[in-house]
C-alpha cells in the first residue's frame, strides 16, 4: 500500500510538472467543450434523427412534425404511411420512431371545441439508447406545447410510452458533455500510459523497477489511482465551464462517478496492456492513435451512435468506450440509472480483463 | 572465507544468432571490487542482468548472496543495489525526491537526515533541489548510485558507470566508488575502460565474445601478460628509429616516439645503457610499466578504444 502511494506521488509529481500532459488532461477537454458548444449550441444542429410515420397526414400532424424539427435536438425523416410501422423499424434498423395515428387532427379539433379526448402517439425504439431519451424529451416538449396552445392545457396529445423521465429543455451541451468526459476517460489514460510504457522501456525504468519490491499490479494500481484523481479534476472543470458558459443541466450523479472510476481503470489498464507491444515512443504513439482515434468517433463521443450507419452501430457494441459514453449520457442527462448500471457492469468487465492482461502480459525484464 | 557473494559456474546465455555468454565461471568475495572488463558486445551487461534476476540464463548456475537468482532474486533484492547501463534518472524529480521515492519502493522510509546524508555521500548536496533533467551527465550517474544505495546494499552492480562522461566526471565517480568499497560494500563493476579497471578493481575478468579470457588482479595480469616494461625515446622520430634498429634492437614508432619493449625486468638496466649511448636528438627517455592495455592487446590481439576493438 505504501509502495503504491509512493509510486503514485512520484508519478503524479512528474506528470504535473510536464506541462504537455497536464494540458491534454485538463485544458484540452475544456477547449473541446467551448468549441463544440459554440458550433452546435448556436446553430441548433440536431444530433438525433427521429423517424415519423404520419398516418393522419393532416395540417395538425404536419404542424407537429414541423415543431419537432424546430427543437434543437431532433430532425425528422418520414416513414411511408403505407408501411407496417414495426416491420419498417426492424428492416431499417431505426433506433427511434414516432407514429402519429389517424384521427390526430380530428381529436385536436374536438378538444378545441371543449370535448374531452385524448390521442396517443407511439414512440418506438430501443429505450437503452440515449437517442431514445432525446426523442422522448423532444416529443414530450412538443406535445406539451400543443396541449397548451391548441387545447388550452387539456392533455389531448399523449405520448406513449413515456417510460423515460427525460429532462426537458435539453441543450446540446447536455448531450455533448458526457461524450467529452468519455473522450477524456479514453484519451488521458490511454495516450498517457502508452507513452509511459515507451519511456519506461527505452530508458530501462522497467528493469530498474523490477529490481525493487514494487510489483507490476502495484505499479499499475498507482497509475490507475492517479488517473482517477486527474479525471475527477478534469470533469469538475468541464462541468464548471458547462454550467457557467452554456447553462449545463446534466448532473454528475453517483452512477456517473462509478462509471468514471471504472472507465479510468479500464483505459489505464488497456494502455499498459498495449505497452506489451510498445518498444519506443514512435510505436507507442502509433498504437495509441490506431486504437484511440477510431474508438473516439465510433463509440459516439462527439455524436450519438444512432446517427451512424447500421453496421457501424453494430461495431460500436464491441468498443469499450461505447458503454462509457452511453452510461454517462443515460445517468447524467436522462437520470436513467438502470441503463447506466448495465453500462457500468460491461465497463467493469472490460476493465478486469484489461487489468489482468496488462499485469500478466507486460514484461519488465528482457529475454 | 565464507560463501562467495557472487558465484557463477559455467554460465551461458545463447540467443538465436549469438552466444552472448559462453560458459563463464567466476566468483566474487565479500568486500571485493570485481570488474568485468571487455569491449562492447563482450557479454558484460548480459552477465550482470542475469545476476540481477532480469534475464534467465540458457544454462549454468548463478548464485548471489547465497540464492539462485533464477528463482530466488526476490529474497535478496533489498540487499542488492543496481545501477543499469546508460542510467538516466526520472527527468522531473529532484534528487531528494527520487531518493525518497526509491527507498519507499524497498519499504524504507528515509528521514530527512538520511536523505541528506545519502545525497551528500554522492556529492549532490548543491544540486539536491534541481530537476534531474537539468543535471550534468556525471551528476545523473551519481544520482543513480544514490538510488542504488537506498537499501544500504551489501552488493552493488555498476554497469559501465562512467561511460560517456568526461575525464573529470569519471575521476569524481572513481572517488565515490572507492569510498563505497572502503565502507565494505562488495562491488561488481563492468567497464570497457582499461584504466578504470586497473585503477579500481581488486580482481579483473577480461571478457571477449562471451568468454573470460583472463582473470586476476591487475598486477597479476600485468605480470603474466604484460610482456614487461617499455622504454620510450620521446620525440626521437624516424631518425631515432633507424639509429636504434642499426644496433640490432627491436623497436617501433608510435607517433614521434620510439618505443622499445623490455620483456624481462632484469634486462632493463642493460637496455637503458645501450639506448643512452645512441647519439640522436630526442626530448627525453622514460620507462613505462606495462598496463592492462598491453595485457588486453596481447590477449585479444587488438587495442580497445571507447569500447571498440581496433586492429
Ligand atoms: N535480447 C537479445 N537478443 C539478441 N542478442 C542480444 C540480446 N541481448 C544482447 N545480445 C547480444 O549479446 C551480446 C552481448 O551483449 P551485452 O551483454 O550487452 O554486451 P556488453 O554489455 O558487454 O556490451 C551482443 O552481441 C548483443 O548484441
Ligand atoms: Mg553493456
Amino acid at each position: 500500500m505504501n509502495r503504491i502511494l509512493a509510486d503514485m506521488k512520484a508519478f503524479g509529481t512528474q506528470y504535473l510538472r510536464s506541462r504537455v500532459g497536464t494540458f491534454f488532461a485538463l485544458v484540452f477537454p475544456i477547449l473541446l467543450i467551448l468549441l463544440f458548444g459554440a458550433i452546435f449550441g448556436s446553430s441548433g444542429s440536431s444530433p438525433v434523427t427521429l423517424y415519423v410515420q404520419d398516418v393522419d397526414n393532416s395540417a395538425a400532424s404536419h404542424a407537429f412534425t414541423d415543431a419537432l424539427n424546430k427543437t434543437n435536438v431532433t430532425t425528422t425523416r418520414a416513414i411511408p404511411s403505407s408501411a407496417d410501422f414495426s416491420q419498417y423499424i426492424r428492416d431499417h434498423s431505426i433506433n427511434v420512431a414516432l407514429q402519429i395515428p389517424s384521427g390526430f387532427q380530428v381529436a385536436l379539433a374536438k378538444a378545441q371545441n371543449g370535448t374531452r379526448v385524448t390521442v396517443n402517439l407511439t414512440l418506438a425504439g430501443d429505450q437503452t439508447q440515449s437517442s431514445y431519451g432525446i426523442a422522448v424529451s423532444a416529443v414530450d416538449a412538443v406535445a406539451t406545447a400543443f396541449n397548451l396552445q391548441v387545447a388550452k392545457a387539456a392533455p389531448v396529445v399523449n405520448v406513449l410510452p413515456t417510460s423515460v423521465p427525460g429532462l426537458r429543455h435539453l441543450t446540446y451541451i447536455d448531450l455533448f458533455l458526457p461524450g467529452i468526459i468519455g473522450f477524456t476517460i479514453l484519451s488521458t489514460p490511454l495516450f498517457g500510459m502508452t507513452a509511459i510504457c515507451a519511456e519506461y522501456r527505452s530508458r530501462r525504468y522497467f528493469k530498474l523497477l523490477a529490481t525493487t519490491k514494487l510489483s507490476k499490479p502495484e505499479w499499475l494500481a498507482a497509475k490507475v489511482v492517479f488517473h482517477i484523481i486527474l479525471l475527477f479534476a478534469s470533469v469538475a472543470l468541464m462541468v464548471l465551464v458547462g454550467i457557467l458558459v452554456f447553462g449545463l443541466k446534466a448532473v454528475v450523479t453517483p452512477m456517473a462517478v462509478l462509471i468514471i472510476i471504472a472507465g479510468t481503470l479500464e483505459f489505464t489498464s488497456l494502455g499498459m496492456a498495449l505497452g506489451i507491444f510498445v518498444r519506443d515512443p514512435e510505436t507507442g504513439a502509433a498504437i495509441a492513435n490506431a486504437i484511440g482515434f477510431p474508438m473516439m468517433f465510433l463509440a459516439g463521443s462527439f455524436f450519438p451512435v444512432d446517427a451512424m450507419p447500421a453496421f457501424l452501430q453494430t461495431g460500436a457494441r464491441f468498443l469499450p468506450l461505447t458503454y462509457i459514453n452511453e452510461g454517462l449520457r443515460a445517468t447524467m442527462t436522462f437520470a436513467n440509472d438502470a441503463t447506466a448500471l448495465v453500462d457500468l457492469l460491461v465497463t467493469l468487465g472490460f476493465a478486469a480483463v484489461f487489468f489482468v492482461v496488462a499485469a500478466r502480459g507486460l514484461s519488465w525484464k528482457s529475454k | 572465507m565464507g560463501e562467495p557473494v557472487i558465484d557463477v559456474r559455467d554460465l551461458s546465455k545463447h540467443y538465436a544468432d549469438i552466444k552472448a555468454i559462453d560458459g563463464i565461471t567466476f566468483n566474487v568475495e565479500k568486500g571485493e571490487m570485481f570488474s568485468l572488463l571487455g569491449p562492447n558486445g563482450a557479454g558484460k551487461t548480459t552477465t550482470v542482468e542475469i545476476l540481477e534476476g532480469l534475464r534467465d540464463p540458457t544454462s549454468g548456475e548463478a548464485r548471489v548472496l547465497g540464492v539462485d537468482v533464477r528463482t530466488g532474486y526476490r529474497k535478496i533484492r533489498e540487499r542488492v543495489g543496481v545501477l543499469p547501463q546508460d542510467f538516466e534518472p526520472f527527468d522531473r524529480l529532484q534528487p531528494r525526491e527520487a531518493v525518497a521515492y526509491w527507498a519507499q519502493l524497498f519499504d524504507r522510509t528515509l528521514t530527512k537526515k538520511e536523505i541528506d546524508d545519502l545525497i551528500s555521500t554522492v556529492g549532490l548536496s548543491d544540486r539536491a533541489e534541481t530537476l534531474a533533467m537539468n543535471l550534468s551527465g556525471g551528476e545523473k550517474r551519481r544520482l543513480g548510485i544514490a538510488m542504488s544505495l537506498v537499501g544500504r546494499p551489501q552488493l552493488v552492480f555498476l554497469d559501465e558507470p562512467t561511460t560517456g562522461l568526461d575525464p573529470g566526471a569519471r575521476r569524481e565517480l572513481w572517488g565515490l566508488i572507492r569510498q563505497l568499497k572502503k565502507e565494505g560494500t562488495t562491488i561488481l563493476l563492468t567497464t570497457h575502460y582499461l584504466d578504470e579497471a586497473e585503477q579500481l578493481a581488486d580482481d579483473v575478468a577480461i571478457m571477449n565474445h562471451g568468454k573470460i579470457v583472463a582473470r586476476g588482479s591487475p598486477a597479476e595480469l600485468i605480470a603474466q601478460y604484460g610482456r614487461g616494461s617499455t622504454i620510450v625515446l620521446a620525440g626521437a622520430g624516424e631518425d631515432g628509429l633507424r639509429a636504434v634498429q642499426a644496433r640490432g634492437i627491436t623497436a617501433e614508432l608510435q607517433g614521434v616516439d620510439v618505443v622499445v619493449k623490455v620483456p624481462v625486468a632484469s634486462d632493463m638496466r642493460r637496455m637503458l645503457e645501450k639506448l643512452a649511448s645512441i647519439d640522436t636528438p630526442l626530448n627525453e627517455i622514460y620507462t613505462r610499466r606495462a598496463s592492462l592495455e598491453d595485457v588486453f592487446l596481447s590477449l585479444v590481439g587488438a587495442r580497445m578504444q571507447e569500447g571498440v576493438l581496433a586492429t
